[in-house]
Formats: C-alpha cells, sequence, structure tokens
C-alpha cells in the first residue's frame, strides 16, 4: 500500500516543508483560526475538541489510566476547557482500594505530578466505556436523554484529537476485556464524520501493541493520525513504580508528553517536531504515522 | 454607506442611553431576586470513640420561588433550579457514598447517622409531582440528566429492572416517588468536582476551600449528599452535605498517659485536612463552624466535677468559641454540647484551626439504634442460596419503654432485590431469640412486588413487631439463582453481583436533636435539620451473589470448531468427488515414459551426430 512508504526520516524534503508550517493541533486557540478568504466554501478552524479514552478495566492497567489522564491534563493545560474534551475512563484507578494514594494517579515514580488533580471531569465512566458508546460519540447519534456534556457537539469548524489507549493487535482495540473495536468499524464512524462534516482535521494517536493496523482502513480526507507501533511490533510500558506496584505509563505517551511538557499555550511548534523526537530506539517499536490521507487535505488548505 | 459623522454620534449615544436603561433594569431586578436567595456554608466536627473524627460539610442554597424571581439567579445554581422545573421534581435526594458507616462505633440514634449515614455507591430517590403515568419516563430523562451533571453511571438506573417504586417501606407518598441505587459505583473526585461547582464559592474560598482531596477519599467513610425540597410556596432549598470520617495522622500517635490508659489522638483542623480555614464566603449570609461534644463525653465531664466548658479537665478547644449551645432533650437534662465559631471573625492573617487536646484517657460510646440491622447470605453453589437479615437487640429499649407483655418495637424492613436473583417471598421464616415463629405474630404488614424475569426487581416493604425483651430476631428468605443472557454479563463478571442495602428503620423512635438558639435571627440551616423529626434508621450491608458464568470463550471455540468441521467435510467431499485415484499415477508413469524415451532419443541423436563426425573427418 502506499502509505508504507511513508517512513519518518529526512528524505522527502517537499513533504516536511509543508508539515513544518503546520501549526500544532492541539495548540491552536480559538483566536487563532486561519484568514477566512471570501469566495471559500470550506469552513474556519474556530474550535477544538478532545476525545480521550481509555479501553482498559482492572488494577495492572494503572498505566493506560495513566496515559489518558497525562493527555487530559495537556491538553487542558493548552487550552481546551472540560466542555470540549469527552474522557471515557474504563475503571477508576484514584479511589481504587488498591491505590495507596487516594484521589491521585501519577505517571511517573518520582510522584511529582498528580494527574487528578482537584478538577477531574469524566463523561464515561466504568462499564458506560463500551465500543457501542464510543461510535456513538464519535458519529453523535445519541438517544434523546443523553446529556450535552456527554455528546460530542463538533461542527465542520472542529480540529478533534482522537486518544486511544489500551490493549490491541492486528486491526483491533480491545475494550474492557470483552469486546473490540476493528479497524473498519473506525474507518467507518470517521467517514460517517466527515459525511456529517463533524471535523475540519481530525488527528488519532493510538498507544496499543500493533497501533498502526487500527487506522489502516481509514480513507477520509483530513485526518492524520499516528500510531505507537507497526503491525508486528508490541508497544511497552515505560518505567514500574514498585510504590504503587505495576508500570505508571506507556513509553510512546511518555515522549509524547516529554514533548509537550516543553511547551504552552502560545508555543508555535509543528507536528512535525513531534514526529521528529520519537526515537524508535527509546520507543522499542516504530512510530507510524499516516499522512497519505492529511497531505490531501494540507494541499487545498495551502493552495488558498 | 457612510452615514454623516453627527448622524452616526448621535445614534451612538441614543444606543448607548437604552443599554444603561436596559443594564439599570436587569439590575433592580436581579437586585430583588438576589435578596431573597441566601447560602449558608456550615462544618460540624466531632470526635468520635474508635480515635477517628467526624467532618460534615452542609451547604444550603435557598431561591425564592419562580414567579417572583423569573430566571435569574444570583447564588442559586441555575443547572438545579432547571433541573427541577424541567422533571417537576417536588424532593430528591442522591448521595455518593463510599465505605460504610460503623453503627456500633459512630452511633445509630442521633440526626447525623440517621441522615448522613448512606449505602455503598449512588442512592438516588425523587418525588414527582406529575401525574403517575409520566413518572417513568421522566425519571428515565432525570437519571440521564444527573449521570451528565454528577460525572457518574447514574443513567443505569433508567430501565425498570433498576428502580421501584416503594408505597410507605421507604416513605409514605401516593406512588410518585422511585427509588434507586447502584452499589457498586465508584465514588472521586470526579464526582465532588461538579458538586462543588454548584456553590457560589466553589471550593475556593469559605469552608469548602478546606476540602483536600486526598485527605477525603483517603478517609473510612465519605457521603456527598444533595438534597432538594421544592415547593410553589417556598421555592427551593437546595442542601448539599458532605460527611467525612477520618482518622488525624497526629505527630503525638498512641500516647499512654501517667494513669496507664490510652489518650485520644489530639486533631486540628490542619490535621485533618493539611488547611486552615482562611474566611468565609464572602455571599453567604453566615459561615460557621461547630465543634459537637456527645453525651457520652460530657457525662463523664460532669463526673469529673468540672463543668462543660471549652477548657475543662478532660479536654480542651484549641480556640475559645464563640458560643457554647448546650442540647435539651425531653427530660430538660443536657445531653451535647455544641461550640460555635463564626468564620467572620477570621481571615487570611489569622486564620481559624479549631482543634480539641485531650487531657486524660476517656472511653465513651455513642447512642445505638435500638437494634443493630444486618443481612448476610447462606447457603452454598451456583443454584440457589438464602438472605438472612438479623436484629440484634442493643439495649436502648430498655431505658426508654417498660417491659410489660404488650410492649412491642416496630421495625420496618425496605429491600429491592434484582431479577436475576429469584426471591421466593413465602419461603420467609421467622426465628425469635433461636424459636420459630408464625409469620402472622412478627409481621403485621407487607406489601411485596415479586421480580419479572428481565422486567423488574423484587420488592419488599415490611412491618414487623418485636417483644421488647427480644435478644435477637433473625428472618430468612431463600431465592434461586438466575441466568443472564451472555450480553448481559458486565467485563468483570466473576466478581459476582450486587443486592443493594435494605434500609431499617424504627418509627417508634425519633431522632433529634434540639439545639436552642439565643438569637433568633441567625438560624442555622445544619441546627435547623437536626431538629427535624426524623424516624431512626439504619442501612445493612450490600450483599455480594456469585452467579454461574458462562464460558466467555465459547463463542469464540464454537465457530473454530465448526469451521474446522465444515472444512473437513467440504474437503473430503471435493476430493471423493474429483478426484480420480490411479489415474493420477498412470498420468506419472505416461510423464516418465515420454521423457526417457525423449532422453534416449537425445542421447542417441548425440552418439549418431558423433560418429557421422568422425567418419567424416575419417573420408577426409
Amino acid at each position: 500500500m502506499a502509505f508504507a512508504r511513508w517512513v519518518p526520516g529526512p528524505s522527502r524534503p517537499v513533504l516536511f516543508f509543508l508539515l513544518k508550517t503546520l501549526p500544532l493541533l492541539v495548540l491552536l486557540t480559538f483566536s487563532s483560526a486561519a484568514p477566512p478568504a471570501a469566495s471559500s466554501p470550506a469552513a474556519v478552524h474556530n474550535n477544538n475538541w478532545a476525545v480521550l479514552v481509555c479501553t482498559s478495566r482492572f488494577w495492572f492497567n494503572y498505566r493506560h489510566m495513566a496515559n489518558t489522564l497525562s493527555l487530559y491534563r495537556t491538553v487542558k493545560r493548552l487550552g481546551i476547557p472540560d466542555e470540549r474534551i469527552i474522557l471515557m475512563l474504563a475503571d477508576d484507578m484514584a479511589c481504587n482500594p488498591r491505590n495507596n494514594y487516594p484521589a491521585q494517579v501519577f505517571n511517573n515514580e518520582n510522584h511529582q505530578l498528580n494527574l487528578y488533580g482537584d478538577n477531574v471531569e469524566v463523561d464515561y465512566r466504568g462499564y458506560e466505556v463500551t465500543v457501542e458508546n464510543f461510535l456513538r460519540v464519535l458519529t453523535g447519534r445519541h438517544e434523546s436523554a443523553v446529556p450535552r456534556s456527554k455528546r460530542l457537539l463538533s461542527d465542520e469548524g472542529s480540529h478533534i484529537l482522537l486518544y486511544m489507549t489500551g490493549h490491541g493487535g492486528d486491526e483491533f482495540l480491545k475494550f474492557q476485556d470483552n469486546e473490540e473495536l476493528q479497524s473498519h468499524d473506525l474507518a467507518d464512524a470517521v467517514k460517517q464524520m466527515k459525511e456529517k462534516h463533524r471535523f475540519k482535521e481530525l488527528l488519532i494517536m493510538v498507544d496499543t501493541c500493533q497501533a498502526a493496523t487500527l487506522f489502516s482502513q481509514l480513507q477520509s480526507p483530513g485526518v492524520l493520525a499516528i500510531g505507537s507501533s507497526m503491525k508486528g511490533e508490541n508497544s511497552y510500558s515505560h518505567h514500574l513504580d514498585s510504590d504503587i506496584g505495576v508500570s505508571v505509563v506507556d513509553r510512546f505517551t511518555f515522549h509524547t508528553l516529554a514533548f509537550f511538557e516543553k511547551l504552552n499555550m502560545y508555543s508555535n511548534a509543528s507536528l512535525n517536531s513531534l514526529f521528529n523526537s520519537y526515537d524508535p530506539s527509546m520507543l522499542l517499536s516504530t512510530a507510524y504515522y499516516r499522512m497519505d490521507l492529511y497531505k490531501r487535505a494540507l494541499n487545498e488548505v495551502m493552495a488558498r | 454607506m457612510m452615514m454623516p459623522p453627527s448622524t452616526a454620534r448621535r445614534l451612538c449615544f441614543l444606543s448607548l442611553l437604552l443599554l444603561l436603561l436596559l443594564l439599570a433594569a436587569a439590575a433592580s431586578a436581579t437586585a430583588d431576586a438576589a435578596a431573597a436567595e441566601e447560602f449558608t456554608e456550615e462544618l460540624l466536627l466531632r470526635p468520635l470513640p474508635d480515635r477517628k473524627a467526624l467532618a460534615h460539610f452542609h451547604f444550603r442554597s435557598s431561591a425564592p420561588p419562580a414567579s417572583a424571581a423569573g430566571r435569574h439567579h444570583h447564588l442559586f445554581p441555575k443547572a438545579i433550579s432547571q433541573l427541577v422545573q424541567k422533571f417537576h421534581i417536588s424532593e430528591l435526594e442522591l448521595s455518593f457514598t463510599q465505605g460504610r458507616w460503623n453503627y456500633e462505633q459512630w452511633g445509630g440514634y442521633d440526626p447525623m447517622s440517621t441522615n448522613n449515614a448512606k449505602p455503598p455507591g449512588v442512592e438516588l430517590w425523587a418525588i414527582f409531582d406529575l401525574p403517575l403515568a409520566e413518572i417513568d419516563a421522566t425519571w428515565k430523562n432525570l437519571t440521564h440528566t444527573l449521570s451528565g451533571l454528577f460525572c457518574a453511571s447514574i443513567n443505569f438506573l433508567e430501565s425498570s429492572t433498576a428502580f421501584s417504586a416503594p408505597r410507605w417501606g421507604f416513605k409514605l407518598n401516593e406512588g410518585n416517588l422511585r427509588y434507586g441505587a447502584l452499589p457498586r459505583e465508584a465514588v472521586c473526585t470526579e464526582n465532588l468536582t461538579p458538586w462543588l461547582k454548584l456553590l457560589p464559592c466553589r471550593d475556593k474560598a469559605g469552608i469548602a476551600s478546606l476540602l483536600y482531596r486526598p485527605s477525603v477519599y483517603k478517609g473510612y467513610y465519605h457521603s456527598q449528599k444533595l438534597k432538594l425540597k421544592s415547593s410553589q410556596s417556598l421555592g427551593i432549598i437546595l442542601d448539599q452535605t458532605l460527611t467525612v470520617v477520618l482518622q488525624p495522622n497526629t505527630v503525638s500517635g498512641k500516647q499512654l498517659h501517667s494513669t496507664g490508659g490510652q489518650l485520644q489522638p489530639s486533631w486540628s483542623m490542619e490535621h485533618l485536612f493539611s488547611k486552615k480555614l482562611s474566611g468565609k464566603c464572602l455571599v453567604s449570609k453566615s459561615s460557621r463552624v461547630f465543634v459537637e461534644i456527645e453525651k457520652g463525653i460530657v457525662d463523664n465531664v460532669d463526673k469529673a466535677g468540672s463543668d462543660v466548658s471549652s477548657n475543662n479537665d478532660l479536654f480542651v478547644l484549641s480556640t475559645a468559641p464563640d458560643r457554647s449551645l448546650k442540647e435539651l432533650d425531653n427530660l430538660e437534662v443536657q445531653s451535647s454540647s455544641l461550640y460555635e465559631y463564626d468564620v467572620n471573625n477570621y481571615n487570611s492573617d489569622k486564620p481559624l484551626n479549631v482543634g480539641i487536646t485531650w487531657k486524660l484517657p476517656l472511653i465513651w460510646s455513642c447512642t445505638r439504634a435500638p437494634y443493630h440491622a444486618s443481612r448476610f447470605l447462606m447457603g452454598s453453589g451456583n443454584e440457589r442460596g438464602s438472605i438472612a437479615m438479623s436484629f440484634l437487640s442493643t439495649g436502648l429499649d430498655k431505658q426508654l419503654v417498660d417491659s410489660s407483655n404488650d410492649c412491642s418495637i416496630k421495625a420496618v424492613v425496605f429491600q429491592v432485590v434484582p431479577w436475576y436473583v429469584k426471591v421466593y417471598y413465602h419461603s420467609l421464616e421467622v426465628f425469635i431469640d433461636g424459636n420459630s415463629k408464625a409469620i402472622s405474630e412478627v409481621v403485621d404488614k407487607i406489601h411485596v412486588t415479586p421480580s419479572e424475569d428481565k422486567l423488574l426487581p423484587g420488592t419488599m416493604e415490611m412491618l414487623l413487631k418485636f417483644p421488647c425483651s427480644m435478644q435477637l430476631a433473625t428472618l430468612t428468605l431463600d431465592f434461586d439463582k438466575g441466568f443472564l443472557h451472555i450480553d448481559e454479563y458486565p467485563p468483570d463478571a466473576n466478581q459476582g453481583f450486587d443486592i443493594p442495602s435494605a434500609l431499617v428503620s424504627f418509627p417508634e423512635f425519633n431522632s433529634s436533636r434540639s439545639y436552642p438558639e439565643a438569637d433568633p435571627l441567625f438560624v442555622s440551616p445544619l441546627l435547623e435539620n437536626f431538629k427535624e423529626d426524623g424516624v431512626v434508621k439504619s442501612y445493612t450491608e450490600v450483599l455480594l451473589v456469585p452467579l454461574t458464568t458462562p464460558d466467555f470463550s465459547m463463542p469464540y471455540n464454537v465457530i473454530t470448531f465448526t469451521c474446522t468441521v465444515l472444512a473437513l467435510y467440504f474437503g473430503s467431499l471435493l476430493n471423493a468427488l474429483r478426484r480420480r485415484i490411479g489415474e493420477e499415477e498412470r498420468g506419472l508413469k505416461k510423464a516418465a515414459l515420454v521423457r526417457e524415451l525423449q532422453f534416449a532419443l537425445l542421447q542417441s541423436q548425440s552418439q549418431m551426430l558423433r560418429w557421422s563426425t568422425i567418419y567424416f573427418f575419417c573420408w577426409i
């Protein structure tokens, strides 16, 4: 397939020049909308959303919860408010009876940062994190009684970050040990989203084993996807916290955070620098990103 | 199109004037509404006999009737008033609890345990002001709205298998009450965050600023509750309470007194919450901290000979209180004491840090309910079992009632059992002090809604009459374990399934505490709640029932086996139909012969060529 050739490296100067001029999706604030062209039918970017999903249950999957909460904290810190974040956590780690530090979740054994904080809002928790609810959130097809805080109310000017973590494999992501989300389910949902004009640009980040296979079926333009490992590779955890007793963060998310912690709301880093910061020897897997769909949309934007 | 500058300026001035007028009108409207909306915050601290401390936060917001104030709110949370208007709620209580209230040690008779000891998980009940036919649909929408508002899975109470409609076992009503409980719901910071956002000062100022989350969730029991009452005449009254039982981490630890006894731990607000109180919420009408000293301690102080002031032989409070109130019970004998601190007098330069230091070792006990109710499972195996409920007399009744033959103590039991635990209500047996009694002797009134598979849970409301001299009563009910469809099992099905707590109330016993206040203008909502007539209530334990779980890998196994069998069948069939045995071998032999001939021909050809060249050269 065509995208198999897109491996990170300095061999595509034109493409990387284009990427270098792209501001980071999650760092765009409301005010920095692209200048509207008078005759453009395409929408202007005017809001950001984040959908953060942790699909694993049980205490030994603490690191998946920590991954998701790290992203949650980063996304909140860099400007997206709780009303625009849909956080789905499949289990409760912070107030779990096994947690020695109640109401605190750490992603590092130095315990410097309490990810749970004082103001966390979880939209879907426990048994509610199912494939059905996840697809309903993405496509917006809910029952009438579902409240607004549990809906993804994006429109055609939205940039959405979709982050998923958990256990996965070849073309699937496991939900709570008894269900699977398949790559074509995800591709169908994204296609529906595109047809319903529910996003302008979508960034999918997946941190599971064989993550790249999960977005192999995507076809909608305007989607950029990055996975922590390629087909046949596992994604590994970063380190074990002897105090809590389990691994507290995964390698891919750890390095993603290391990149983001250096930034603030006004930085102008680009996705390219993020992608260049992934070192396969540190990750013990190859961070893989798929840009072919995005490149088409990018060309259209840059031409104006 | 450009207007001449003078017209533009005039237009600008007129629009500004209009805007000012509108603002003034709005301000006056809100000022009228604001004058009637009130917010008070209170904190009650109480030492407990088992070396722990109880902290009870109480926030009350009240809004005047909608007709007077319109839709503008100054202090009252708009989300709640919209909720009340949309769903026509007249009363609602939603509690999130983790931990079990220890009735033996922390008391079961006072208003604190009656109102704030809640079953673990989420409990929701609501009384609607609607025709009975519309209530179920409204309940469903209410559960969804609350789940979005409080970040909890309250929407699981929407289906008819999860809620029930008791008539008199829980609260007397005409059929417009719905009750539901989720025993396994986790309670954590994400439930506290929106709860705090309903307060005008949130957790930034006032008493709520003490809530250090790790302290709250490290406690032995924490329960946050939202209770609202709405009426046309009084408007909406919203009470938010948070009850926490903490183990104070003091430096002194277990101190031995010179007499040899162990001192109770001395603690202060800083020990409990790692923070001091640096001022009140500026929009609150009153902000107070109370320290309650129970009857048991007061009796000991009296025995020691000193009078109960904040500094006596047994204990001393770290800050001198502004006022002290004494409870008067029916016999006009002083029971508990309450010391009051007005947070208005403290600010960030002089923060308030209420604490208690014990001087002498002391053991006391809290008043308990007449019977200690507990519930447990009997039986083994995955087919059937029994639910047993026991009532152990605590000796309270002997003080209050005489022991004549006609004396009896009433107890009301309310229990909801999910449909997959199929209770046989006809198998109810009662044992009093070990002897089996006829049902008609003990059960005065019973109302049962039997469960229907996948439709309704089993609800039981019973009024029991126990003789006063009884020591122990046990009720047993047999049940069969049902089967769920494979899709209905939760992801961690092997843990088991929960039967929510049963509620036992004693209608003849009144739990109220009256602290007469000197100032009639400064009525404290907390003390008002204490004065309310409430019956003594206690919740039993949650029961965990292991059900038979299917082998969840079977669908995969079935598909694998079936596909293998089909592949073998069709493979063999095709082989049988299409393959000619022997033809292959004959074909191979023929091919081999042909190849040999060709080889031989080639060889002979090459030989002939050789001989012909030799003859040719010879001939030359």
